[in-house]
């Protein structure tokens, strides 16, 4: 089912973007969130690395059992280096799972003619999911 | 291991405290040994694994740290409040506390003696609710309140502006409190002081009225076919008539209104150009004769057909921004779903129920209720509701609203049905009859109170409580990834009268944070917008009223706390002077400028800028200011009306400082204050003189003196700031190019950043020499910075 609606979906659109149309300007939105909450964390290429790496320090040492890093897209490699860094850190107590998977965005398009409509484009791109979670006791804080 | 290495100190403490434990505890039970090699029975390792040892004793170790960081409470209850729960001399009234706080605070306080009793308010006082209607109503008269006024008026400072009273910042000092729920959470701004304009007639004849109000370059127009459906709310910038680019009015929301019968547009004009769009409005119908023969039957047509209605305070608009502000809407709101539920309610009486499409509107809200965001819904949609009283369903305290299942298709946020963008709400008759059927707060108490089988408990399907339309407007906030995407994104809501305070209060029970004027310019400068652009003439007034209240505040210091302005090189600390300033790069004198708003040249100076080319020609450069935003590359701190420069050689490897310029008023200055001092003196004798004399002042004495000191306080004014400017660019040692009228501090950016202009001519003798930085300084400052251009190209 979810197959079909994809490759239904991939035809239209994904023509209009590969070669840009001149009659509309591209806008993003915001990409779907998933679960949102204080040890979820999504790693973004403009957040300075020291400080989502000291982030999720902070909430694991302070005892939360696991937290969940989202990277999408030319954030993927560093949300992979964060989530190995944070192994090494907290070494032998904390471990990741990996997840992979592809999430769809959608794109406005502006007309700039005044004798067009405002459209829609559906992009996909991969994604990554990384869970940190506790597997040795820490002591502190149960 | 970084876990103990944090505990280290508290870990050996608590070794040796052990460590003593089993010495004494040797000591005392001398019978029996413990200890194998002493003659006991138990064989102690010979080493022991401090990973081990330390997490067997953790839950110790936690405690210990736990009344390390917290110890037992020394404050009073009252000091223990956030921040914004504290008033004033809550010590002494115990009123002003939380209801729950206040009998551990008496408690407390009876341990220090209570405070004297208070005394009995006045009969005056006690007598002011039946006066306060009064009251209230005739200070209405000099500016008008809004409908959540008297809320505001508790909370927030206060401030008059274009007729109206309106609130500038929360009392709270909650600055930074206001970004961050614009960044994060949900700030709320009642913008009711915008004024709907409706305009009703057909299409044809409202596009060619606009025709020569608007410009096709900055923009799509109003009749752009993506808005005339009325699924989308656009924006116009509005010119006076056929002076493209010149006299700019302002920027205008607006709505097509898509009934059956007719077509109708609703402008949303800011109160400080409404005179301004009325006269031209006005003017654009009745000015028909002046047209040549062949338009004159095309407008004849129109004036007859064009109506035009200026409808001040008919809505209440709020406005939402943050991410969470889909959340708090999400739960504010009860949409209805079919017409059974509100067969009662009087205000559908007169209209088509065919045309309610409850059942769409019902499915639609369902379908993007669950998004996190209001940036992932379609970009300026209008979304018409028909939804629930407010009071039906307020949470019992504040509370945060989180949207729980969250659905992970994008489906239902690509595409906008037609039938819900249309709203009943946009029939001014409708208003009436719900401002009539509504209860007021002591009737909804009363019924909840005491018709109701549990007195008090709510009931969501109440049909005595008349449900209302709704309209609401999503505004997409930043698009591009230059800027944190969705920042800036939120709703706007359109309320009939009546309902502001009830919505309002809503609102702010399921977590919003209300925001005032403040606000709305903070968040135009982290957008990189300007508020009121200098080219019109609102913008002009907003300069000289900043300008009026810089200067009072300069020249209330005294002399020696004065910045010496003259000695910066500075000559007008307080207002930007734009027709000096192009002047100063043209050849011929520039009687009137404007703000590029061409989207297409816009987009080419941008290439320019980024390449270092040469811009291209065009038609009046010399009397063009182009709109820059500009972030501070390293380090720096930008303020109001900073001065934007030309870097010269070497300037972009070591940041150069302003050498001290000459003052040659000085002297002048320090001769008259000595010369007026005499004067004076020489008065005060001959007053004297004549009383010992005549024993009677001399009136003529007296008003001599008035006069002196008002002339002597002009003269030094003006030599402290002259105001006969001739030029401006050569005034310090770099060329100035522009001003950065607004400037500050950007949470967003997390560096210092300004929008303001620069002269069309010097940004082409910038990007000339090949460079695209350029230097800023501030009014009060010697150091230059380095700032990076970028150039603000979105409506």
């Amino acid at each position: 089912m979810a197959d079909e609606n994809i490759t239904q979906k991939k035809e239209e659109p994904k023509k209009k973007f590969k070669r840009p149309n001149k009659n509309y300007a591209v806008k993003k939105r915001l990409p779907l969130r998933p679960v949102e909450g204080d040890n979820v964390i999504f790693i973004t290429k403009k957040t300075n690395f020291k400080a989502q790496l000291d982030k999720c320090c902070d909430l694991l040492t302070k005892g939360e059992k696991e937290i969940i890093l989202h990277g999408l897209g030319a954030a993927i490699q560093r949300c992979c280096n964060l989530a190995l860094q944070l192994e090494i850190l907290f070494s032998g107590t904390y471990q990741i799972e990996v997840n992979t998977g592809t999430v769809d965005l959608v794109d406005d398009l502006e007309p700039l003619s005044d004798d067009l409509d405002f459209g829609s484009q559906v992009r996909h791109s991969s994604s990554i999911h990384i869970r940190v979670f506790r597997t040795a006791m820490l002591g502190a804080n149960q | 291991m970084l876990f103990f290495r944090g505990f280290y100190c508290v870990k050996c403490s608590i070794f040796f405290f052990i460590i003593s434990i089993i010495k004494t505890s040797i000591k005392m039970d001398e019978t029996a040994e413990f200890d194998a090699s002493i003659g006991g029975t138990e064989h102690l390792p010979y080493t022991a694994n401090t990973l081990k040892f330390a997490a067997s004793r953790s839950i110790e170790i936690a405690a210990m740290t736990e009344s390390i960081l917290r110890p037992s409470k020394t404050k009073l209850i009252f000091q223990n409040l956030p921040v914004h729960m504290r008033r004033r001399v809550m010590s002494h009234n115990a009123k002003r506390l939380p209801n729950k706080l206040r009998a551990g605070h008496l408690e407390q306080l009876k341990k220090s003696g209570l405070p004297p009793k208070q005394k009995r308010p006045s009969r005056k006082y006690r007598r002011r609710p039946s006066n306060l209607l009064e009251e209230y109503n005739r200070r209405q008269k000099n500016n008008i309140w809004l409908e959540t006024h008297i809320w505001h008026a508790k909370r927030f400072h206060m401030i008059e502006r274009w007729g109206y009273r309106m609130a500038y910042a929360p009392c709270d000092k909650a600055f930074r409190a206001c970004y961050r729920a614009t960044s994060a959470h949900c700030l709320i701004q009642d913008i009711s002081y915008y004024t709907p304009v409706h305009i009703m007639g057909q299409e044809a004849a409202i596009k060619e009225l606009f025709s020569s109000v608007t410009s096709n370059s900055c923009g799509l127009g109003i009749c752009a076919k993506a808005y005339t459906d009325g699924k989308r709310e656009g924006s116009i910038h509005l010119y006076e008539k056929n002076t493209y680019p010149f006299s700019y009015i302002g920027k205008l929301q607006f709505i097509w209104d898509r009934n059956d019968k007719s077509k109708s547009l609703w402008l949303f004009v800011h109160p400080s150009q409404i005179k301004q769009v009325e006269l031209l409005l006005t003017d654009l119908i009745n000015d028909t004769f002046h047209c040549t023969e062949k338009r004159r039957k095309l407008m004849n047509n129109f004036s007859e057909n064009v109506k035009i209605k200026f409808l001040p305070l008919t809505f209440n608009r709020f406005r939402m921004t943050g991410p969470k502000s889909h959340a708090v809407l999400a739960h504010s709101i009860k949409c209805i779903d079919n017409l059974e539920k509100i067969k009662e309610n009087k205000w559908i009486k007169n209209l088509k129920l065919s045309n309610l499409y409850l059942n769409e509107r019902y499915n639609y809200w369902q379908n993007i209720k669950n998004a996190t965001s209001p940036s992932q819904i379609p970009s300026n949609v209008v979304v018409g509701l028909v939804v629930r009283d407010p009071r039906l369903c307020r949470p019992k305290h504040r509370t945060k609203s989180v949207i729980e299942n969250i659905s992970l298709d994008v489906k239902p946020y690509l595409d906008v049905p037609t039938s819900v963008s249309s709203s009943p709400l946009w029939d001014c008759d409708v208003h009436d009859s719900i401002k009539k059927q509504k209860l007021s707060n002591t009737q909804f108490i009363e019924h909840i109170t005491k018709t109701q089988l549990v007195p008090g408990e709510i009931n969501i399907d109440d049909p005595i409580l008349q449900s209302i339309p709704i309209v609401l407007i999503q505004r997409p906030g930043s698009q591009h990834s230059s800027k944190k995407i969705g920042y800036g994104s939120g709703w706007d809501i359109i309320i009939p009268p009546g309902y502001g305070l009830q919505f309002w209060q809503t609102f702010i029970m399921f977590g919003a944070r209300s925001g005032g004027h403040r606000e709305s310019e903070h968040l135009a400068l982290e957008m990189g917008d300007y508020y009121l652009p200098p080219d019109s003439k609102s913008g002009k007034e907003e300069e000289k009223r900043i300008e009026t209240e810089l200067r009072n505040k300069y020249f209330r210091l005294p002399p020696s706390k004065r910045v010496n302005y003259r000695k910066l090189g500075i000559v007008t600390p307080f207002i930007c002077p734009w027709k000096i300033l192009l002047t100063d790069w043209s050849d011929s004198s520039v009687n009137d400028f404007f703000v590029l708003r061409d989207r297409k040249l816009l987009q080419t100076l941008q290439d320019c800028i980024i390449n270092k080319k040469k811009l291209p020609q065009n038609e009046n450069t010399a009397s063009c200011l182009v709109p820059v935003y500009l972030k501070i590359a390293k380090k720096g701190n930008l303020k109001q009306n900073a001065i934007i420069c030309m870097p010269e050689e070497g300037d972009l490897l070591v940041m150069p400082q302003e050498l001290p310029c000459e003052d040659p008023n000085e002297k002048i200055r320090k001769q008259k204050r000595i010369e007026h001092r005499r004067q004076l003196k020489q008065l005060k004798r001959r007053r004297n003189k004549l009383k010992k004399a005549e024993k009677q002042v001399c009136i003529y004495n007296k008003s001599l003196k008035c006069f002196l000191s008002f002339k002597y306080v002009k003269v030094m004014r003006e030599l402290w700031l002259p105001s006969n400017i001739k030029s401006c660019r050569y005034t310090c040692s770099r060329q100035i190019l522009g001003f950065l009228p607004q400037a500050g501090y950007s949470f967003s950016e997390s560096r210092s950043c300004g929008v303001g202009f620069i002269a069309f001519n010097a940004l082409n003798t910038l990007l000339m020499k090949k460079l695209n930085q350029v230097l800023v300084r501030n009014v009060s400052s010697k150091k230059y910075r380095l700032a990076n251009i970028c150039l603000k190209i979105d409506q």
